[in-house]
């Protein structure tokens, strides 16, 4: 089976020795400003002359490029193209696609959500491939984060991968058994009705046992937890993520201000 | 008083109409290795589950009578005080993976970050638990690429690293080979010479034989029958009631009936088998 489950590549660069908090403080600084920051080319500005440079400074150019191209480039491209043909505002037509047409302000409506969207994947994206999940976590419980809800998050993150893989198996099974997987849609739909049982049930029996199993090493003890990673908070962490928040504020100012 | 003392329980899971275990009286001194053998469903798992504490704290149901642990009560305990002193590793493997660690040595010092211990102590002790079960060369893999009889390995370390008085173990070799299997065994007995005591569910009687001090076999929810595991072993009540006996016991056995086998015990082990025939 796979030994990746995470998008983390261990690399060491400027970015990966952030602490992870600075780190999810500057996604939400990308979110924050490309969403508010009154300027038509804000989303565009970010991730041209911000994210990319980050990208060869967090040496994950080559893995974030795979994932642009593959995910957040095609995504953004559909996202605009529907909106700059389904949005029903503006006078000025520039393109017509039979009855659909685009003006030139749904093209800008498009042009600024497909924007957003991208510098908001590409964010979370280096931030996945820069941060180690159990660090993030670590991180975020020592600050209060309930341990539950980072259990549930981090251990989300690695059984969906386990779960694909068992609906293979059971799908394998069944098919070796003479379920048909392959013909039309309906026959199909009908034939996975019995994929269901064993997959739900036994799921449901092994939430059970690995309910048991982490109780019985003391997950809901009373006692402060400790981890065993020790995560680095720097003057420079706290400095950088007081400018971020500064600057998300000043960009929600300015956007209330204009309008 | 008894290290562990189990008097007169009866549990019924939630819902069911008979009971799991019944009237059951049981006592463990400190540093035994006790061996639980038993058809399916004869409450091997809710022995183990009782006596880690989740029967009743975490099946709920109804119970009766009282399991006591270096003199406290699971009754008057709550479940993670409970199980600080009693460590449970159970069979199957791959769901004692906590899935919220990437590697096996964080995987087992997840324990400890719950108990609150600190960084450096963690990782000596994490280090040592691996050496102890010869997972050391694991410590950098992901738990999900190991095979079976690793995360076996894994979940018992992830227990053991966690140092409790009582350690129980529900068929903890089940996806082992033999070379895994001996290992495990004399690690535990290594563990009950230095005075951890050891209950441990498993049907490979051979290594029962080499190992454990007591066998207690268990017959729809009670003691069917206790003792050394020479005699429990061979003992005519076991055939009786249909449990798996060595090969080499039924071979003696029937050597006996036409007189080919002159000792009065009958051998478990191949050693003891070879021995017994090579007596006059
Ligand atoms: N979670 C449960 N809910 C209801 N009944 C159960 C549960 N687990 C086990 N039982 C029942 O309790 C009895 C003893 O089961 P168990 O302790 O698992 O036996 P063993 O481990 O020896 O195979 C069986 O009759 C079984 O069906
Ligand atoms: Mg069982």
């Amino acid at each position: 089976m796979h030994e990746r489950l995470s998008f983390y590549i261990k690399r060491d660069s400027l970015i990966h020795r952030l602490n992870p908090l600075t780190k999810l403080v500057l996604v939400f600084a990308f979110i924050g400003i490309a969403f508010t920051f009154p300027w038509y080319w804000i989303g565009l500005f970010l991730f041209v002359f911000v994210l990319i440079p980050l990208a060869f400074i967090a040496k994950v150019s080559r893995e974030y490029f795979f994932t642009a191209t593959r995910l957040i480039l095609p995504a953004a491209g559909f996202l605009f193209l529907m909106q700059a043909l389904f949005q029903p505002i503006g006078e000025e037509i520039i393109f017509q696609f039979y009855f659909l047409d685009a003006t030139r302000e749904s093209l800008a409506f498009a042009f600024t959500i497909a924007a957003r969207i991208i510098v908001m994947i590409s964010a979370f994206t280096m931030l996945l491939l820069t941060t180690h999940p159990s660090e993030l976590m670590s991180d975020l419980t020592r600050r209060g984060l309930p341990g539950q809800f980072a259990y549930v998050i981090i251990s989300t993150l690695q059984i969906l991968p386990q779960m694909q893989a068992k609906a293979q198996t059971i799908i394998a099974a069944q098919r070796s058994r003479g379920l048909d997987t392959e013909s039309t849609f309906l026959k199909r739909a009908g034939s996975v009705l019995p994929l269901v049982g064993p997959l739900v049930f036994g799921s449901l029996v092994e939430v059970e046992e690995r309910a048991i199993a982490i109780e019985a090493r003391g997950f809901t003890s009373k006692k402060e937890k400790t981890s065993l990673h020790e995560v680095p908070d720097t003057v420079t962490d706290k400095t950088l993520r007081w400018i971020l928040i500064i600057l998300i504020i000043l960009s929600i100012l300015l956007n209330l201000w204009l309008s | 008083m008894a290290f562990v003392n189990i008097q007169n329980l009866t549990y019924k899971y939630p819902l069911t109409k008979t009971p799991a275990l019944q009237n059951m009286n049981l006592q463990i001194e400190k540093g035994e290795f006790i061996s639980i053998i038993g058809a399916n469903g004869s409450g091997k798992s809710t022995l183990c589950y009782a006596l880690a504490g989740f029967v009743p704290h975490f099946f709920k149901g109804e119970i009766s009578g009282e399991i006591e642990v270096d003199g406290a009560a699971s009754s008057k305990s709550t479940l993670d005080e409970w199980v600080v002193n009693v460590g449970l590793a159970f069979q199957n493997p791959f769901n004692q993976i906590s899935g919220a660690k990437y590697t096996v040595f964080e995987e087992i010092a997840f324990g400890l970050e719950n108990a609150g211990v600190p960084r450096e102590q963690m990782k000596s002790r994490v280090e040592e638990a691996m050496q102890l079960t010869g997972i050391s060369n694991l410590a950098d893999r992901s738990p999900y690429s190991l095979s079976g009889g690793q995360q076996q390995r894994v979940a018992l370390t992830s227990i053991l690293v966690m140092q409790p008085k009582l350690l129980v173990l529900d068929e903890p070799t089940s996806q082992m080979d033999p070379i895994g299997t001996r290992e495990v065994f004399s690690v535990i007995h290594n563990l009950t010479q230095s005075g951890m005591t050891v209950v441990m569910v498993e049907h490979k009687v051979e290594w029962i034989a080499h190992f454990a001090t007591r066998v207690i076999a268990l017959k729809d929810g009670a003691v069917l029958t206790e003792g050394k595991p020479s005699d429990v072993l061979t003992s005519d009540l076991l055939i009786e009631n249909g449990f798996g006996v060595s090969r080499y016991t039924s071979v003696a056995r029937e050597a006996k009936k036409q007189g080919l086998w002159k000792k009065d015990k009958l051998p478990v082990t191949l050693f003891e088998a070879a021995e017994g025939f090579n007596t006059k």
